[in-house]
């Protein structure tokens, strides 16, 4: 009875698939449970340190680099454009994020 | 993709799970959606509420996304979730 590890492939698809799965749950729930949508956000920013695998960019941006919270529109983030840029400042810390209005990333 | 041979190493949030054997007799019958995953605990949504389930004592039945139903002894669970992912996994013979 061998103990088999998982090939590194594996893990890494596997790990992308969770990712994307609880972030796509945290948006779900934000408005109603966001105690819960923060915690998916912890557990999807494990996976993505602990396997060495990114967070695509547009779910990236869907919680606060600084405290982690899910962005919840209209309750705990701002979202303006500014210059050509579009300024998300997270309500909760203060933290500011600021992307170019057109992005040409393949999705 | 979860299928029955990586469920093991999966994403277990948002399955639909059914306590199917357990030790603790109150904890048999548990039916719902899993929200919550700890290294020895499942946090299941019922029709009752929320309830913590240990993963060791119990035997989930779980329902994945294309419809097959799965049963899974939870003492193979016992992980952290973001450790689970490439955890070893003993090969029966």
């Amino acid at each position: 009875m061998a103990k088999r590890k998982p090939r590194r492939s594996e893990v890494k698809k596997i790990a992308k698939e969770r990712i994307g799965l609880l972030l796509r749950m945290a948006e779900e729930c934000c408005r109603t449970d966001p105690a819960l949508s923060n915690r998916y956000v912890e557990i999807a920013r494990r996976i993505s340190m602990r396997h060495r695998v990114r967070i695509n960019w547009y779910l990236r941006r869907r919680f606060c680099r600084h405290c982690h919270h899910f962005f919840v529109q209209g309750v705990n983030v701002r979202v303006r454009i500014h210059r050509g840029r579009v300024v998300v400042t997270c309500r909760r810390c203060g933290h500011q994020s600021r992307y170019p209005v057109v992005m040409s990333h393949p999705r | 993709m979860i299928t029955p041979r990586n469920i093991l190493r999966h994403e277990l949030i948002g399955l639909d799970v059914l306590v199917a054997r357990a030790s603790n007799p109150d904890h048999t019958g548990v039916r719902g959606l899993i929200v919550d995953e700890t290294r020895n605990m499942l946090t299941i949504r019922t029709s009752q509420g929320v309830k913590h389930i240990p993963k060791k004592y119990s035997v989930f039945r779980l329902q994945l996304p294309d419809a097959t139903t799965i049963e899974v002894d939870g003492s193979a669970l016992v992980m952290q979730p973001d450790k689970r992912i490439s955890m070893r996994i003993k090969k029966e013979r």
